[in-house]
């Protein structure tokens, strides 16, 4: 249970308090970003040779799911170039504060607040990513829309609300950081209870107030923290620091609010039917899925929130409720045990991305080298064949890691039946629900 | 300390600026210039049905290169001109090739797709209008179907038909000789062959041999009026051009026989010919089949490839049709 | 250590029960190696049929028609190609020498729904699904059970 606190060490402390690498880190991804907005304006339709549909659902996705969540939590967040224009326009700055910058500064609506929105964004996407995820122009669209909506909120509203509340991934990171050994978390939070002034929340000279509305102190988890790193500039303690602990510290916790438990839910659900459309041999779902505005999209539509709202939901209830038999409280049995699906969520996530990144990262090549087919060759790579990764052993990837998730779930479900006191009466139905998910999800990978 | 900051905040400032408006100008000006040059004629190739070449005229002068840069937006195209020995540019989906060309003589000349990209592939054709040069007194023959004064619409079935397929082999080993008239490509191109065999039947050189024989006869005139490169060229047309809707083995059952190009156009009323059956096939002529592949067939579908194939290309397909009929 | 057997046991015996599991699976069918022709459609993005299984040591033919527009198939693991275009079916053969599971991906970009266009060989065993249950079960004993210890009463989870 010992975690290293990272920032003890001085060279690390400096490199995450400088504002100048994270800059750049920012500006180069801010780069990336326009250049897969024009390019999927501006380029060929064909989405293997797009930097949009390339560099997005291919590169940027398979870091995510791969390097970024599972080891650095939401350390994406803290480059994200999507809310950046907005963010320096707000803060009227581009490195330390100096002063007002443009916007309104209004408060997030109370009752807009909570999971409800990201979910809904993140749905929503959803059910028209095939056309958006083959079609560059259709990526470009969305990402510019993205950037637009997160440059109204930060002049509507203060702080980064569109990360916190509206960003459709931003639900997705957020929950599966939690099994991250990454941390940001206050070192002696004795010492912030008698620390009036808060100015970790506030801002000061050195930076600004937290951009996530988190409470430093309170940060329990990795859900809501974006690692921006702001509020280790601005304690004046120094009593925050970068943590590395075990993975699925943050598992451990029941959670507070049934909002991120149906979250959890349907993400795992999400990535069940993502599996089904993409890679299974239903070729009718697929094409009901990417023929948006059609029938049989509609009926797609109706069926997969019913999987991901009801079905998986309800299995979960379901397992709950006959795992707490007729005891009043299964609210409780519910918050403790939602946590433990999360690491079979986040393998069930990398196993739908890493069998079709493998086949398609060759595509990177030509892309950045004639990024608008203009026949351009920039690196030189502009002729490099499609050449898929891998040998047979690739086909036991997603298998693999489905396994590995399962186990971790499989050990977390028992403890979380431990905290309840429940042992192995309790954890069944959950381990049961887990195991038939997984069996679900195999099926779809080598059935 | 502030004087520090200032300078800091301005030079990430002007970082933003170069990244945040420089870049996008940039690509946006190079994407511009090379869309509106002029020396460079992008020309996109779509399937028919969502445009096919765009342009679908482009215009050219006589001795000034025609700078193409070609570019597929959805599947495997591939680019030629009608009635030109040079070879075909395929095109990849998503991936530029350039190519130049050079018109020495004036005219309309056919440009098409020449790798099957849906039922409609055949109607991916365009044209460039070369002006200038020298117009010349180019005269052109009329095909020689008309010249023989057959109608090509016409049915064309035999009541006579072999009771096993005749082999040219076969033929030749009879030792018959027959009249020098008979033995001519243009004795043999412009009958049926049901009129062939009619003709060697009430011959006097045919005395003796059974109808069966006879009919080896008339395959071992066709192989003997053609040869062993125009059958292999006729084949190798076949299988690009002619296999996706008759079926290699010709028997109309291609992977887009019957299936109608999209919506608004025709739908195909009968399936492809089959070649391979003997009523139809005998009692037409190579004439009539040259015919056939020079002008389409109204309203069935065929495409017409007169600005696609030479005359010695249409000839070769012609010839090679029997290979469906006789053995060699 | 009094406690090390049960210990043991409990680490071991999983372990070991998972392992006959996935056995049955590994042992091989024992037939003579044969020629296999594998006719496959592509169409839709899609191929028709989208599963095969031949024998380890076949002489296999893969044999592809396209329907609609140019396809490719691109066998991992044994890294064949061939490319067809409609009306020219195309064949390629190879001799199975290599068991496992190997998926076979259109080759050349068909339009938007083209990555997701695949097949799946095997070649001998295992059984992909089966052996997929044995590895899945596996993790639940193993993560469940093998690897958890019973807290002391008291301690937090």
């Amino acid at each position: 249970m010992s975690s290293l606190d990272l920032t003890r060490l001085a060279f690390v402390r400096r490199l995450l308090v400088a504002r100048g690498p994270q800059l750049a880190v920012q500006l180069a991804l801010l780069a990336g970003l326009l250049i897969v907005i024009l390019a999927g304006l501006l380029g060929t339709p064909v989405g293997s040779r797009n930097p949009a549909t390339v560099l997005v659902w291919i590169a940027w996705w398979a870091a995510l799911m791969l390097a970024f969540v599972p080891w650095l939590g939401r350390s994406w967040c803290s480059v994200c170039p999507l809310p950046l224009p907005g963010e320096w326009l707000q803060r009227g700055a581009l490195l330390a504060p100096r002063g007002r910058g443009l916007g309104l500064g209004l408060r997030w609506p109370r009752r807009l607040r909570g999971m409800g929105l990201q979910n809904a964004a993140f749905l929503l996407v959803a059910l028209f990513s095939l056309p958006v995820l083959t079609q560059p122009r259709l990526t470009a669209a969305l990402l510019l829309g993205l950037g637009l909506l997160a440059i109204a909120t930060s002049l509507v509203f203060e702080r980064r609300a569109f990360c916190r509340y509206l960003c459709p991934v931003g639900g997705f990171i957020g929950l599966y950081a939690q099994a991250a050994p990454v941390a940001l978390r206050v070192r002696d939070p004795r010492l912030c209870a008698t620390h009036a002034p808060k100015t970790c929340y506030v801002g000061s000279a050195h930076g600004y107030g937290c951009p996530w509305q988190a409470y430093p102190p309170s940060l329990t988890t990795n859900v809501s923290c974006g690692l921006c790193l702001e509020c280790l500039r601005t304690c004046p303690y120094d009593n925050i620091g970068v943590f590395l602990r075990p993975p699925g510290e943050d598992l451990r916790r029941a959670w507070r609010s049934l909002g991120e438990a149906l979250k959890s839910l349907i993400l795992l659900g999400s990535a069940l039917v993502y599996a089904v459309v993409l890679l299974g041999p239903w070729n009718g779902i697929r094409s009901a899925a990417v023929h948006v505005g059609s029938a049989e999209w509609f009926a797609f539509a109706v069926a997969f929130l019913a999987v991901v709202l009801g079905v998986v939901p309800g299995l979960f209830l379901l397992a709950v409720r006959v795992a707490s038999g007729p005891r009043a409280e299964s609210g409780d049995a519910l918050r403790r045990l939602a946590p433990s699906l999360v690491p079979l969520g986040l393998a069930a996530w990398a196993a739908f991305s890493v069998s079709f990144v493998l086949a398609n990262i060759s595509y990177i090549g030509p892309v950045a080298s004639d990024p608008l087919s203009l026949g351009w060759n920039l690196f030189g790579t502009a002729g490099v064949a499609w050449s898929p990764l891998g040998g047979g052993w690739t086909f036991w990837l997603p298998p693999a890691l489905l396994a590995g998730g399962l186990a971790w779930s499989s050990h977390r479900i028992r403890r979380a039946a431990d905290g309840l006191q429940g042992g192995l009466r309790l954890a069944a139905p959950m381990l049961t629900l887990a195991l038939t998910v997984s069996v679900g999800m195999l099926w779809v990978f080598v059935g | 300390m502030g004087l520090r900051r200032l300078t800091a905040e301005h030079a990430a400032r002007t970082s933003v600026v170069l990244v945040g408006l420089g870049l996008p100008l940039v690509l946006t000006g190079a994407w511009w210039s090379a869309r509106s040059s002029e020396s460079t004629v992008t020309l996109r190739a779509r399937v028919a049905r969502d445009g096919g070449w765009l342009p679908a005229v482009v215009r050219a002068e006589v001795g000034v290169p025609l700078r193409l840069r070609l570019i597929s937006d959805d599947v495997v195209h591939g680019f030629a001109i009608g009635r030109s020995a040079a070879p075909p540019i395929d095109l990849p989906p998503g991936q530029v090739v350039e190519t130049t060309l050079e018109f020495s003589e004036p005219g309309t000349y056919t440009y098409y797709c020449t790798r099957w990209c849906g039922p409609d592939h055949w109607r991916m054709r365009g044209v460039i209008e070369v002006a200038g040069g020298d117009p010349g007194a180019a005269t052109v023959e009329p095909p020689l179907y008309q010249t023989l004064g057959i109608d090509i619409d016409a049915p064309h079935s035999s009541d006579v038909v072999p009771q096993a397929r005749p082999s040219a082999r076969r033929g030749l080993a009879l030792g018959v000789t027959l009249p020098a008239g008979n033995r001519t490509r243009q004795a043999f191109i412009s009958k049926p062959p049901a009129e062939t065999w009619a003709a060697l039947r009430r011959s006097e050189s045919t005395v003796g041999l059974s109808d069966a024989q006879v009919w080896d006869l008339v395959a071992s005139l066709w192989r003997s009026t053609t040869t062993s490169e125009a059958l292999k060229q006729g084949g190798e047309l076949f299988a690009a051009n002619c296999a996706a809707c008759h079926g290699l083995d010709g028997t109309g059952r291609g992977v887009f026989a019957g299936r109608p190009a999209d919506e608004e156009s025709l739908a195909q009323a009968e399936s492809p010919a089959d070649f391979t059956d003997p009523a139809r096939m005998l009692g037409a002529s190579t004439a009539l089949l040259q015919g056939k592949i020079l002008r389409g067939g109204m309203g069935t579908g065929m495409p017409y490839w007169g600005p696609i194939f030479t005359e010695a290309q249409t000839w070769a397909l012609a010839d090679y049709l029997w290979t469906f009929q006789f053995e060699e | 250590m009094p406690s090390l057997p049960a210990s043991l046991r409990r680490t071991i015996g999983p372990f070991a029960l998972a392992g006959a599991l996935i056995l049955p699976a590994a042992v091989p069918d024992g037939q003579a190696a044969a020629p296999r022709v594998l006719r496959m459609e592509a169409r839709d993005f899609a191929f028709f049929p989208s599963s095969f299984a031949v024998d380890v040591g076949d002489h296999v033919t893969i044999e592809l028609t396209s329907s609609d527009t140019v396809h490719g198939l691109h066998l991992e693991g044994y890294d064949v190609s061939l490319t067809a275009d409609p009306g020219r079916p195309a064949r390629v053969s190879f001799r199975a020498d290599r068991p496992g599971v190997y998926r076979m991906r259109c080759s050349i970009p068909c339009g938007p729904l083209h990555p997701f266009m695949a097949a799946r060989l095997r070649v001998g065993p295992p059984r992909p699904f089966a052996f997929g249950l044995a590895l899945l079960a596996l993790a639940v004993i193993a993560g469940g059970f093998a690897l958890y210890r019973r807290p002391p009463a008291g301690s937090s989870p």
